[in-house]
């Protein structure tokens, strides 16, 4: 089936009232940017967003519709003469593509109220036409397989069955940004791109110790940011941190068992820093409540003492095996599960406090000036985005 | 077809006409376009500048894309000798220098500049006593090639750059056009370099002038303010890229090239070896060869290979035309008679040793048919 249009109806969008407008802005870059190098030609409406396909094929334009930030769901819709022939031969192209056994009904929409047939005489029209010359499909009005839609409309008749889902929420953009603390595990990336739904930009901050960690765990952290970008339609940022000094610093002086929470302390420490830097209002982590020591409540409490900016834990209540799912959907799982270490793996205390008190933790740590180290990581901070990456790569092409 | 005028201009490389296609498709915006697209091509622009200063071995320095070397020349003359016009009003020059030099001097000569020329040896290099001791307060612009586009002889840049360690306000402009991608030498400390991608094999249209410190030139084209101000006109994004590219695949194939050139270079004096009144002329770098048959004119030397399919030229295209006695061949003392009858033959990254077969072949055959008139 040749397929004229793509219909693309709008998630929370339709929910707002006074700033549609700057959403809809946002959701037409999403789309434009997903549409870079199609030819089509972009609507997006105060309902509803028409794209015209030209000579591409329909599939691959819906492939890229479907991770964009704000849309709902999708058809291909076909265009056609306002008479019934061309109706009729449409409805039985449409028909060929259900599955035998299955069921569908036509629903239509008669915006033109000067058409001269009504809604039932269409509907029976069609129905029936479709039973005749399809096989092995039937009629269900109120659990259908299909839903044959017709749109009679002045200038011409609109006919589609299929709708994809497409991620829901609000357009990239529109809620502020956040920093998300990844750190190459499976559930950080989640994290981040459930927090992104809800229209949130995000940067992303990583550290890393060489040489303790290797430049494949920095590597695999950047596949994550650019698979996160790639199906976001964004350009996520990734801040680098070195940590090796203060790392060695913690390990020197801080207890064992009290370690891992100056850590994390640290690290939100610095993410606080780099937040405030590129204008974040929040920061964003994979911690789960009680799927390691360092996520008991009590932990999150002597850690989240460091800050005051929000630290969004999308996570928090979620079984792994329902994060694993997700992953596994936004396609960061098998990235994730690379066996590379991270800093938090090979510095891990044999028997870290699962409740560590804050005022111990501020004591063993005012032993040691961290301030400076905090500088000089912040200092030395590395910056990467998956599209730089991808015009360097381009350009070596060329020179 | 043989062509042995590689001095003269270079095929492009395949891999560089394909950059400079693709770049002209994908990045047909203009640099100074505040747009993304425009952005993009202005980061491309700046990778392209960095790898050229980067093989240059001058990352220091600030480097302008120019129409070729004939613009970088007159930029770096006429722009820099207006800046320091306060500190002194002499040129000085070697007596070798290309036309887009010599005719540049020319031109300052009327606007009240001094011109001298440092005197050269026969072996076709530049005086260092004579340079030291025509430096006096009054010089603030000294111009030297790094190699000669007649005979190839190889200047020694680095010692002109030590020699004028003592004076700090004059300006050493090289002329390094028929050097690039061909020899590889030490330019740093130089005031500025100039250059042209056709000579390197890649397109024409294109060169670049670097410079230690740009901001010191006085634009002589002016406009919408592109490369800082010094060198206006929307920028060849695609030429300066395909030349960055050309300037690479020389740049990594010099060690390569000249091994093998230099091979070619002994073949041809062994053909001449065995005739008489031939004579070849001192050279330097080995893709340039200058041979003079006494008692011809060297347009029928190249008349006469041009019926045989290889292309050679008498002095340098950009001169061959004036029909007056060449200067570099004067300056080292040639007589009249080899002056006349010489051509130059030069070799590029892409001559095969069945092209030099075949000018061997051709030139024993051209000989074998003038030697009536050879003295």
């Amino acid at each position: 089936m040749n397929y004229d249009y793509i219909l693309v109806r709008y998630g929370e969008i339709t929910l707002k009232t006074k700033n549609r407008k700057m959403f809809l802005n946002a959701l037409q870059r999403s789309i434009e940017r997903a549409m870079e190098g199609y030819d089509v030609a972009i609507d997006v409406q105060r309902d509803r967003a028409y794209i015209q396909i030209k000579d591409e094929p329909h599939e691959k334009i819906m492939d890229a519709l479907e991770n964009i930030n704000g849309i709902l769901s999708f058809s291909p819709v076909v265009k056609i003469e306002t008479d019934e022939e061309s109706m009729l031969n449409t409805a039985v192209a449409l028909g060929k593509e259900f599955k035998h056994g299955e069921t569908f009904k036509v629903e239509v929409k008669r915006v033109d109220k000067t058409y001269h047939l009504n809604t039932y005489d269409i509907q029976l029209l069609l129905g029936g036409y479709i039973l005749e010359n399809v096989e092995g499909i039937s009629v269900d009005v109120r659990h259908p397989d299909h839903q044959l839609n017709v749109e009679v409309r002045p200038e011409a008749i609109y006919m589609y069955y299929e709708a994809r889902q497409g991620m829901g929420g609000l357009p990239a953009g529109t809620g502020g940004k956040s920093l998300l603390m990844l750190s190459g595990g499976i559930d950080s990336p989640v994290a981040g791109l459930e927090v992104m739904k809800k229209g949130v930009e995000i940067e992303a901050i990583h550290f890393h110790s060489p040489p303790y960690t290797s430049p494949e765990a920095t590597n695999k952290v950047k596949k994550l940011v650019e698979i996160m970008s790639r199906r976001t339609g964004t350009d996520i940022k990734l801040h680098i941190v070195p940590f090796t000094k203060l790392q060695t610093t913690i390990y020197e002086w801080i207890p064992d068992n009290f370690s891992m929470t100056t850590t994390r302390r640290i690290m939100l420490t610095i993410a606080e820093e780099l937040a405030r830097t590129v204008n974040a209002q929040a920061v964003i982590n994979g911690e789960n409540l009680g799927q390691v020591a360092s996520q008991t409540l009590q932990s999150m409490h002597a850690i989240n003492a460091v800050t005051s900016f929000p630290v969004l834990r999308p996570l928090l209540t979620l079984d792994k095996n329902e994060i694993v799912e997700k992953a596994r959907a936004y396609g960061t799982y098998e990235t994730s599960i690379l066996p590379y270490e991270d800093c938090c793996t090979i510095f891990k205390p044999k028997a870290p406090k699962t409740r560590p008190s804050l005022e111990k933790v501020e004591k063993f740590e005012s032993k040691v000036d961290f301030r400076p180290l905090i500088a000089e990581a912040l200092e030395n901070v590395e910056c990467f985005s998956a599209d730089e990456a991808e015009e360097k790569e381009a350009f070596a092409g060329l020179l | 077809m043989v062509y042995m005028d590689n001095a003269a201009t270079t095929k492009p490389y395949k891999s560089v006409m394909e950059t400079y296609l693709n770049t002209g498709d994908d990045y047909y915006f203009n640099t100074a376009s505040i747009h993304m697209k425009g952005r993009e091509a202005a980061r491309l622009l700046e990778a392209a500048r960095t790898q050229v200063k980067g093989l240059m071995g001058l990352d220091e320095y600030d480097c302008i894309f120019t129409s070729g070397a004939t613009e970088s020349n007159n930029l770096a003359i006429q722009g820099i000798v207006e800046k320091k016009k306060r500190s002194g009003k002499t040129i000085l020059a070697s007596e070798i220098e290309h036309p887009s030099i010599m005719n540049t001097l020319e031109a300052m000569k009327e606007k009240g500049f001094r011109v001298k020329y440092i005197r050269t040896t026969p072996e076709g290099m530049i005086d260092l006593s004579h340079l030291e001791a025509l430096i006096d307060e009054d010089v603030i612009f000294i111009t030297v090639m790094a190699v000669n586009n007649i005979i190839g002889s190889v200047q020694p840049v680095q010692e002109i750059v030590r020699l004028l360690e003592d004076h700090p306000k004059v300006h050493l402009h090289v002329d390094a056009t028929q050097a690039v991608g061909k020899i590889q030498m030490d330019y740093r400390g130089v005031g500025s370099l100039s250059f042209s991608s056709h000579k390197f094999h890649g397109v024409k249209g294109v060169g670049a002038l670097l410079s230690r410190d740009g901001k010191a030139t006085f634009p002589i084209i002016h406009g919408g303010g592109h490369e800082y101000g010094k060198r206006s006109g929307t920028v060849n994004l695609p030429g300066a890229v395909a030349m960055a590219r050309a300037m690479r695949i020389s740049t990594e194939g010099i060690k390569e090239n000249t091994a093998r050139i230099i091979r070619y270079n002994e073949q041809v004096q062994n053909t001449l070896g065995d005739f008489k009144s031939i004579h070849i002329h001192p050279g330097g770098v080995p893709h340039i060869m200058n041979i003079s048959f006494i008692g011809a004119q060297g347009e029928v030397v190249v008349n006469a290979l041009g019926r045989r399919g290889v292309m050679v030229s008498t002095t340098s295209a950009c001169a061959s035309k004036l029909r007056k006695l060449n200067e570099t061949l004067s300056a080292i003392g040639s007589s009249k008679e080899k002056i006349e009858g010489s051509i130059r033959i030069s070799f590029g990254n892409m001559t095969t040793q069945a092209e030099v077969d075949q000018l061997c072949d051709a030139l024993g055959a051209v000989y074998e048919e003038i030697k009536e008139v050879l003295e």
